[in-house]
This record gives structure tokens, sequence and C-alpha cells, in this order.
């Protein structure tokens, strides 16, 4: 009989291209998303009992998110993939250079955020110590998950029948 | 990755007829061949072009010449080969 993780595997491993780019793009932005939260939480008068539930799932978002990336990407999107096919290695390749463009663009906003305010409007900009702990969270734990998420979103939808 | 979404050329190839013909799963052809199941699946679907390597390994597990499995231009049906459409009557040059 086929254990109940073997089961719940499978059913990842048959996501469909539109569910896996939903479940990437949704565990990419949920801690993100979190931080934003907090600091729009702290700036307004919203209620505080509304922080705790809403952080909490923007975080679980992520968590469960990763969970499942890495459930169906499992080592595939490892270096050296030797048990790697040459279409799995061909598309660990895309995932990495896909990773990589998106690793750039989130650089080059991250400096247009700093640079523009204060070379085109003159205004200065403060990074203390929670902005600053919240850019190293995202990028330490979203950085190692970027080429699974890549992986997920490049793969095509599976082949039912083996 | 549909066929559209595509930017390099597409091969065609008879993988699903050969496998249906020796009464082949896709698990047993990539044991065959040494590749994952789903890339069978994506080369039937026409989603992936193999290596000149995995082409000749699927010519030499199916004993035939690569051509008759991979192609630059769509097969015509089987059919149509074994039973070639018969020339009209009376047609022809006089």
């Amino acid at each position: 009989m086929m254990s109940a993780s073997r089961v719940r595997g499978s059913r990842i491993e048959r996501l469909s291209r539109r569910s896996r780019r939903l479940i990437a793009a949704a565990t990419m932005l949920g801690l993100p998303a979190m931080f934003g939260w907090s600091a729009f939480w702290q700036r307004t008068s919203v209620p505080s009992i509304l922080w705790g539930p809403v952080s909490f799932v923007l975080i679980g978002v992520t968590l469960a998110g990763a969970f499942v990336l890495y459930r169906f990407v499992r080592d595939r999107a490892d270096m050296p993939g030797t048990r790697l096919d040459e279409r799995e290695r061909q598309l660990r390749d895309r995932a990495w250079i896909l990773s990589y463009q998106v690793l750039a663009v989130v650089v080059v906003l991250l400096g247009a955020a700093v640079v523009i305010p204060v070379l085109g409007v003159g205004s200065p900009v403060t990074i203390d110590a929670p902005a600053a702990t919240a850019v190293a969270l995202c990028l330490g734990v979203l950085l190692p998950l970027l080429p699974a998420a890549c992986l997920a979103w490049l793969e095509p939808d599976p082949v039912e029948e083996p | 990755m549909s066929r559209a979404e595509r930017t390099e050329p597409v091969l065609y190839n008879r993988l699903a007829v050969l496998r249906a013909e020796r009464d082949l799963s896709r698990q047993e052809l990539a044991e065959g061949i040494g590749v994952n199941y789903q890339t069978i699946g994506y080369l039937e679907r026409g989603e992936y072009n193999p290596s000149l390597d995995l082409a000749l390994r699927a010519a030499e597990f199916f004993g035939l010449p690569v051509e008759a499995i991979f192609s630059r231009r769509p097969f015509a049906p089987m059919s149509a080969q074994l039973y070639p459409a018969p020339a009209p009557a009376g047609g022809g040059a006089r």
C-alpha cells in the first residue's frame, strides 16, 4: 500500500505549471509582504489584533510554498546533478540563468529605491536596523529558494501516464 | 511550453507510435534509453528536442535508423506509407 507521504509527494509532482507558478510567486512574495505589512501596521492605526494573524498567514505562505517547491524540485536544481538526464540538466541551467536575471532585477530595484530619492528628490533615505534586518532576512530565506522556484516556474505541465 | 512559445526548430518524431507498436510504457522506454519518463513525454509532445546522443540511443533501442524516428518535417501517416493511394485510372502522360 502506498504511504500517505508518497501520495502527497506524487500529488505535488503532478501539479500543473499554472499552479506551480502561482505557488512560486506567492512563496517569493509572502515574506517581503509580511515585512511590508508590519511597516504599514506601525505607521497607521490598523488594530493591533490584526497584525499577528496577517503576519502569520504571510509567513505561512512562504513556508508552505517553500515546502511544496522543494518537494517538487527535490535535487533537480542542485549542482552537479549527475543523476539528471539531459533535459533535466538543460532545465536546471535555464532555472539558474532565470535566477540570476531575477536577482539582478531585485538588486537594481533596491538600488534605485535608495539612489532615486537621494539623487533625484534630494531627500535622505534612512536604512535603520529593522529595514536592514528585513532585507537581510528576505535575501537569506529567499535567495537559496530562488533556483527551485525558477525551476518550478519553467517546468512544463507534467506527463500524466508513466 | 507550447510549440508556439518555442524559438528552436521543431523536431518531429514517431516515439509514441513506436512505443505503442511495441506495447511499451513511457517508463520502460525511459529505462531503455536512460532518461526520466517525463522526458519521454516531453519528446512525444514535441516540447523537447533530443541531443544527437539521445536520438541515437533511441534509434539503437528500437533497432531503426535515426531518420525513421526523428525528422525535421512532419511524418506521413504509417498507413499512407504502407498503403499508398493508387494512381487514378487512365491518368498519366500519353
